[in-house]
């Protein structure tokens, strides 16, 4: 039999009986051999430990005793039992952990999860755990081309609910607007002010959960706040309201008016337009859809592509896809919108603001928020600058003022302005999502919401 | 003295886990003051509040380890270069790293080199966090991913490195910045624990972050307390979780050159046990600077117990602890059914309770290990069977407290086959009973001389040595005598704080921390940092702040600690 490395006896693999070490001295004695033993055992790293059988014979203990702590060598009664190879015994029990480790140290703590020590690793003549993990590393048959790769996590299921949510900011519109036709005076008022609340809460549901929602989805179920900076509601607000009723005020305004205030219909001294804001409205189904397209898609292809500049290329082609896409959804409620409700549709403004609100909370759905809140204040202030710089130019002395507004207004109609405002917003945001997009690190987030 | 204490997840919360040892030692030190830097885990944690704090600690910061700012406000230029070229460093030097060199003195000078770039790279993020802040949202940003890919299609990265795709990539660059989360704290400044002379962390890996950079940015001596090992605990955390080969190589190169990287600049590192030194050993800790502090038990609940000694049934076997299968019950009643032939006077007491479903189907399952093996047994036709075996709950009528379980035996057994630092054994030894263990784990390092250890999964063994015990009372009495005063010698809370005391006048003697003192014209001021002022205790006054202790944690804080709140964290708010 030989010896294992170190001159250090090897151990059995069964043993018939139990080493006692006590003394019949008084028990501080006793306590204070058994540290002797102790710090043996402590510098020797366990290899002065092995049991020994002694048929429970206690009147042998205390030579056995002085034997065990001197560390010197005993007879070992050696039983190859494994047969010739023991550690592929080993390594057969032992198969998952050995192919899926990346280095030793991860067999090394599996093997000690799983019972081994070192005693148990001096029976397949090794020093320690460690060196026999490393023994077992070393023999695994690696082939790596046939190693398949893990299949990510299944996509998280994205319930009908916020499909049909979706739905609901333009129903509830389309009752508003129908609400406002049929009534009048006080009442019109109260309708008005209903329906704006119930579009506006349905939109905040919209967004609250499914694809459009932000923040990161915590593990105990509650999403935290995600960053939104100050202001990014408001703006949206005004620039839907100035879709429904700047235009019309900008109208008046160049032609010295307006007389009245707004009182809900088309005809009057300050027209409002209901058809952008319906199909606005209408176009949450839309985007809703878009963003849980790109979402997935974009999911798709990062597990699937190899390289960071590969995802880059195969995701811009996506977004500006969808983008279309939706450009196209909202082209077409917009005209039908027009044609039920006998408006002339303002294509451009609208499409623009449309695309503006889209990718705004596209950028700000995958965590850029600094940029989608400066795209729309500014939209916004552009629109407000040019209605003020119109009444600013009725003042005497200021008639400069009004006259790039009254240029506009001449050659594009009063829709000009948003469509110039909202489209310069929406073209520097997209150049921004086709940029920040396609980067990978976009997509982390929505990974770890899972 | 001043210590600065930095914990994860335990002291001062109430629900931390590795909390006990931590308040023993700040009760058990009222001569040093301390700072407490707690780094918790989940809000709850954090919504519990804290423990009584007691009068010797000084201020308590703390900073939630379970979320980071979503910010993504990004660098400038020159700050982005500036962290591109340390996390470049930082990938370059995780790639190409392997775990099984850290500890080959042959291939050190490699080896020496990579952690010198870790180390660079590490402290160039927090210099980075510590000018310009934002470190977090930079961890995520593209610019770290194409950093990790970089350095992943360089060459002489491993093989697995190589193989990684984008959803790997996020996945190391996620699991890095929540491991670098604590390089943003503001901790290791001037105010912070840069004016503490030592710095203690109660746990190896990222906690030990902060101490690292007091270390690194204020020279501050640096104590690391390890009760387990944390790239142990990642391998096996990262085992279940079937992430792709290429995110755990990366990921277990991280944690290996992290825990290299403490071992290295920590002034001495302590351990529980034999196994958690060998595996410093292994990772790169200097042998000279490795001490091994046992935890700490309460011995007064056993001392009643462990002084009547003839209050034990002489024919009892008790086996106290969770049920769980690494506990080989089934073993334990294989071997006392042969006992059981050869006395048949034996009685098994099992006491434990499962925790989990597992442990809930083991526990059916040796129940019905034991009524197959004893049947019951009725001595006449009219008496009521009996059973050699019984299991009983922990806190059951039978055995109210931990120390009655073990009164009621003569001899205690250990069946497991796989074990940490066997607690239960040491709370038998403390009752004075002799012991029959498997040698696993800790076990032989703990029991000693002072009973009988037989090797796992072998009720043979197991069986002759309890028979022997059983059959044997002088010797029974003799063994239980010896543990008794063994584990009130090595295992007791005293034992252990005196330990730390010990290693921490042990750190400032031979580290201490050096303050120059600058007068108004700049010129450094000699002797205005008196040696003396190591002197243990308060010796110029009384403390400046003594809090009163109370529970509640941050509204209390706020107002007793006013001035203890430093800005960036959340402490006392």
């Amino acid at each position: 039999m030989t010896e294992p490395r170190g001159g250090r006896p090897r151990q059995e693999p069964v043993l018939d009986g139990a080493r006692s070490v006590s003394t019949s001295a008084s028990a501080a004695a006793s306590a204070a051999a058994a540290d002797c033993v102790a710090a043996k055992d402590t510098t020797a790293a366990g290899a002065s430990t092995s049991v020994r059988a002694s048929s429970g014979a206690a009147g042998s203990a205390l030579a056995e005793a002085s034997a065990s702590a001197g560390g010197s060598s005993r007879a070992a009664v050696a039983a190859p039992r494994a047969g010739a190879d023991p550690v592929k015994v080993l390594m057969r029990r032992h198969r998952d952990l050995c192919e899926h480790a990346v280095d030793p140290l991860e067999i090394a703590a599996g093997l000690e999860a799983h019972g081994v020590t070192d005693r148990t690793a001096a029976r397949f003549r090794h020093r320690d755990v460690f060196s026999l993990a490393e023994e077992m590393y070393a023999r695994i048959a690696r082939d790596t081309e046939t190693a398949p790769y893990p299949r990510p996590a299944d996509e998280p299921r994205t319930g009908l609910v916020p499909f049909l949510l979706a739905l609901l900011p333009g129903a509830l519109c389309a009752a508003g607007l129908a609400g406002l036709r049929l009534t009048e005076g006080r009442t019109r008022l109260t309708v008005a002010a209903a329906a704006v609340l119930a579009v506006a809460l349905a939109v905040r549901a919209v967004l609250r959960r499914g694809p459009l929602a932000t923040g990161v989805r915590r593990p105990s179920g509650d999403r935290a706040p995600g960053a939104r900076p100050p202001g990014t509601r408001a703006w949206t607000y005004w620039l839907v309201g100035y879709a429904a009723l700047g235009d019309g005020l900008l109208d008046a305004a160049v032609g010295g008016g307006p007389d009245g205030l707004p009182d809900g219909t088309a005809t009057g001294p300050w027209p409002l337009a209901a058809a952008p804001v319906l199909a606005l409205a209408l176009a949450c189904a839309p985007a809703v859809l878009t963003a849980h397209l790109f979402a997935v898609r974009a999911r798709r292809r990062l597990t699937a592509s190899r390289g960071l500049d590969e995802f880059a290329a195969s995701v811009r082609p996506l977004l500006l896809g969808l983008f279309a896409l939706f450009l196209g959804a909202l082209a077409a409620l917009l005209a039908g919108c027009g044609a039920v409700l006998h408006e002339p549709a303002g294509q451009a403004q609208v499409l623009a603001l449309g695309a503006l609100l889209l990718l705004a909370r596209l950028l700000t759905v995958h965590g850029f928020t600094h940029a989608p809140a400066v795209a729309l204040g500014t939209a916004a202030a552009a629109e407000a600058t040019a209605q003020a710089s119109v009444f600013a130019g009725r003042l005497p002395g200021c008639d400069a003022l009004a006259v790039p507004v009254d240029t506009v207004v001449t050659a594009w109609g009063p829709g000009g302005v948003p469509a110039l405002a909202c489209g310069a917003a929406a073209l520097a945001l997209l150049v921004h999502a086709t940029r920040n997009l396609s980067r990978a690190s976009a997509h982390a987030r929505t990974e770890g919401q899972r | 003295m001043r210590v600065g204490l930095v914990t994860e997840s335990g002291y001062p919360y109430v629900s931390g886990d590795a909390g006990l040892w931590c308040e023993r030692l700040v009760h058990g030190l009222g001569q040093h003051e301390f700072d407490l830097y707690a780094l918790s885990r989940t809000r709850q944690q954090e919504d519990e509040g804290w423990r009584p704090l007691p009068p010797q600690v000084a201020r308590v910061r703390t900073a939630p380890l379970w979320t980071s700012d979503e910010d993504r406000a990004g660098y400038g230029r020159r700050a982005r270069r500036r962290f591109a070229e340390c996390y470049g460093e930082l990938a370059a030097a995780l790639v190409t790293a392997s775990n099984a060199q850290l500890a080959d003195p042959a291939r050190r000078t490699g080896r020496d080199t990579q952690a010198d770039r870790f180390a660079r790279a590490l402290y160039g993020l927090a210099e980075l966090a510590r000018d310009e802040g934002g470190l977090p949202g930079a961890l995520r940003s593209d610019t770290a991913v194409r950093a990790l890919e970089r350095a992943c299609r360089a060459p002489g990265a491993q093989r697995a490195a190589r193989q990684a795709r984008v959803p790997d990539l996020l996945a190391v660059a996620a699991h890095l910045e929540r491991a670098l989360r604590p390089l943003s704290l503001d901790w290791h400044e001037e105010d912070g624990l840069g004016a503490a002379d030592l710095c203690h962390t109660a746990a190896g890996g990222t906690t030990a972050l902060p101490g690292l950079l007091a270390r690194h940015f204020c020279d501050i001596p640096l104590l690391v307390t390890e009760h387990g090992v944390p790239l142990r605990s990642h391998y096996l955390a990262s085992g279940t979780t079937g992430a792709a080969p290429a995110v755990r190589a990366l990921l277990a190169a991280f944690h290996g050159a992290l825990a290299a990287e403490v071992y290295q600049r920590a002034a001495l590192v302590t351990h529980g046990n034999a196994h958690a030194r060998r595996w410093q050993e292994r990772c790169g800790a200097d042998r000279a600077r490795l001490r091994t502090v046992h935890p700490g038990m309460d011995a007064a609940p056993f001392t009643e117990v462990g002084e009547a000694p003839q209050t034990a049934d002489p024919d009892t076997l008790v086996w106290v602890g969770r049920v769980e299968p690494a506990k080989d019950l089934v073993s334990l009643l294989h071997a006392f059914a042969q006992v059981h032939t050869a006395l048949p006077h034996a009685r098994l007491r099992i006491v434990g309770s499962a925790t989990g479903p597992d442990g809930a189907a083991y526990l059916a399952h040796c129940k019905a290990v034991a009524a197959q093996l004893f049947p019951d047994e009725a001595t006449g036709p009219h008496t009521a069977g009996e059973n050699p075996v019984s299991f009983e709950e922990t806190g059951g009528p039978e055995a109210p407290t931990p120390a009655d379980a073990y009164a009621a035996g003569s001899v205690i057994v250990l069946s497991s086959v796989v074990e940490g630092f066997p607690l239960g054994l040491v709370e038998a030894m403390l009752c004075g009973r002799a012991t029959v263990s498997t040698d696993v784990g800790a076990v032989v390092e703990v029991v000693g001389g002072t009973g009988l250890v037989v090797p796992p999964r072998n009720p043979r063994a197991l069986a002759q040595a309890c028979a022997t015990l059983l059959a044997d009372p002088e010797r029974r009495a003799r063994l239980g005598a010896a543990a008794r005063a063994r584990a009130l010698e090595l295992f007791t809370v005293e034992q252990n704080v005196a330990a730390f005391h010990g290693l921490y006048l042990e750190i400032v003697a031979q580290s201490p921390v050096r303050r120059v003192v600058l007068d108004r014209a700049g010129e450094p001021l000699p002797f205005a940092a008196p040696a003396e002022a190591h002197v243990a205790g308060h010796w110029t006054g009384a403390p400046a702040a003594t809090p009163r202790a109370a529970r509640g944690g941050p509204a209390w804080a706020a107002t007793s600690l006013a001035g203890a709140a430093g800005a960036g964290t959340e402490a006392a708010r």
